[in-house]
């Protein structure tokens, strides 16, 4: 009976002595010392803090022949296991001298020793184990060991031996019971503040790359958007509108007019591999290479076989951009096209009510140094819609996981072929944009349109 | 995307399973220069499981490509999937790929 009444006694001491630890390791210093980060002042405070807690912890509930049963080892323990062996000393020496000068009995010296003892111990096991804390399990064996220890202690070192059995007897079971399971719960604590502690830290990171990543994107779409053209072009017998619809994630279309001679325009239509702002410095670099190549040459296939000469060279890591050029003959009603691995455009005639792709052979400008690009020409009559487009529109998903794929795409060009050219870039984009519309946009939507007055 | 490796007479043969898209090339790329810095310079891309690839695809075997030419080595595609195919045609890589029907025919041309 003794002994329970004990062992609810010293657990109610420890609840106190918890309550008080529980608030230690919100503390500051404490996550310093966690962190071991081992200045003067946070070994003073463990010191001075768990000391206090180990005197707190001698006055428990029976004393039986002048001993106390008590937890007066567990703060020197903490100590020694979150701070190493000076701060355990530290705190051991502050519980144990106070055992030692201010209570008596038969017990003084073996309990003042261990004590001391116990705080020495735990921060030998913390250099064992790497100076880190040993876990739960390791610091409620070593509780329970220590306890241990401390009886036998009593019966070696206590005089007169029957009484300092009696005593061991009486208090070995609450006492080892009772500081094991201070330590149990006191290493639940570090073990959840060092996984709190984990958990924080990698939300901050993620919450970092996420600004990191959403900043990159902005810049990638300013990027796009600086060296897309401020107007369309404003032709003679020619209607042209073009449009560029970036996806969160900017994906590097681009489009373009080149002024060549005074009959003729060149306009191109691309789509730069990869995304974001690799993507975007690719479109700005292969924009700028095609229009210095481009100005003034009227020979379509040779200003994109050299233009890919100098695209070529730019990529080492295998970005590469699908082109389709053309070259528009205002006087004479007729384009010159070479497609270098772009979606192939699409002619609508509208005497015969058909559509014709403008299909070229090519490859994709940077995939390799020296291409030969196939050179068409059609002829364009009055009526007649090409539509100009990139894989963002076919390839626009449902929440199917079907493709909005070209069927679909011809089907709208033909039946709106009577529109502005603006008016069908517009159905267009509404159509592809409502097909998606559960589905974020994945891919910029870029789409050109010239219709002949 | 699930890569499957299996490395068999200095060939390392790799069976992708998934979509080759913007974010899954990333974990294809990281994949091939791992095999690379190993010293395998005798790739072959399976695509039997490939039902998409999209341009970040693309870059990643064209940037395989380029680096396995420089050392000497090989890249080879098998398996592609008609939808995977029309990709590598419209974008003219097909032009610059050995690609073939079967893995068994991509191993034979190995060792030509």
């Amino acid at each position: 009976m003794i002994t329970i009444e004990l062992l609810l006694d010293l657990v109610e001491k420890i609840c106190v002595i918890l309550v008080i630890a529980y608030i230690i390791t919100r503390t500051k210093i404490f996550h310093e010392v966690i962190d071991n980060k081992f200045s003067v002042k946070n070994m003073a405070f463990i010191i001075l803090v768990f000391g206090a807690l180990s005197i707190f912890g001698t006055y428990s509930g029976i004393t039986i022949n002048g001993s106390m049963g008590n937890v007066r080892d567990l703060g020197p323990m903490i100590a020694g296991l979150v701070g190493g062996p000076v701060a355990g000393l530290g705190a051991g020496l502050i519980g144990g001298l106070y055992r030692y000068f201010f209570l008596g009995g038969i017990t003084t010296f073996p309990c003042s020793l261990s004590t001391i003892l116990a705080g020495l111990f735990a921060g030998i096991i913390y250099v064992l184990n790497k100076r880190k804390f040993i876990g739960i399990i390791g610091a409620v064996l070593f509780a329970a060991f220590m306890e241990s220890f401390h009886m036998v202690l009593v019966l070696l070192l206590a005089k007169p031996y029957p009484e300092a059995f009696a005593i061991a007897q009486e208090l070995s079971i609450p006492m080892i019971a009772s500081n094991a399971l201070g330590m149990l719960i006191f290493a639940y604590f570090i073990t959840n503040l060092t996984k709190e502690r984990k958990t924080t830290k990698e939300r901050d990171e993620y919450f970092d790359e996420l600004q990191r990543k959403k900043y990159e994107l902005q810049i990638a779409h300013e990027i796009q958007e600086s060296f897309l053209p401020q107007e369309m072009p404003n032709l003679d017998g020619y209607d042209i509108f073009a449009l560029n619809l970036p996806a969160k994630e900017v994906g590097g279309d681009f489009y373009d007019f080149i002024p060549i001679s005074k009959d003729k325009i060149g306009v191109t239509i691309a789509d730069v591999s990869g995304k974001s702002v690799p993507a975007a410095l690719f479109m700005a670099v292969s924009r700028t290479i095609l229009r210095a190549k481009a100005m003034g040459n009227s020979n379509a296939a040779k200003v994109i076989e050299d233009a890919n000469k100098l695209i070529a060279e730019d990529s080492d890591t295998g970005m590469f951009v699908t082109l389709f050029y053309a070259i528009l003959d205002l006087k004479n009603k007729t384009m010159e096209y070479v497609n270098a691995g772009h979606n192939n455009p699409v002619l609508f005639i509208r005497k015969t009510g058909s559509m014709e792709c403008l299909s070229a052979k090519g490859i994709a400008l940077g995939a390799i140094d020296a291409i030969e690009l196939e050179e068409k020409k059609v002829d364009l009559q009055s009526g007649d819609v090409i539509v100009f487009y990139t894989d963002g529109v076919t390839e626009a998903i449902n929440d199917k996981e079907e493709f909005f794929g070209q069927k679909r795409l011809y089907k709208l060009i033909k039946s709106h072929s009577d529109l502005n050219a603006e008016g069908i870039v517009n159905t267009i984009k509404k159509a592809v944009v409502s097909f998606s519309q559960s589905q974020s946009q994945f891919d910029d939507i870029t789409l050109m349109v010239i219709k002949v007055n | 995307m699930k890569i499957t490796e299996n490395i068999d007479d200095n060939i390392c043969n790799l069976s992708l399973d998934g979509k080759l898209d913007a974010y899954h090339s990333i974990e294809l790329e990281k994949c091939i220069n791992k095999v690379i810095l190993r010293g395998c310079i005798n790739l072959l891309l399976n695509f039997q499981g490939v039902d998409y690839i999209s341009s970040s695809g693309l870059r990643v075997v064209l940037s395989s490509l380029k680096q396995l030419k420089k050392s000497g080595g090989k890249i080879i595609l098998s398996n592609l999937r008609p939808y995977v195919m029309e990709v590598f045609e419209i974008s003219g890589f097909k032009q610059i790929f050995e690609i073939y029907e079967s893995e068994e025919e991509a191993l034979k041309s190995f060792k030509v």
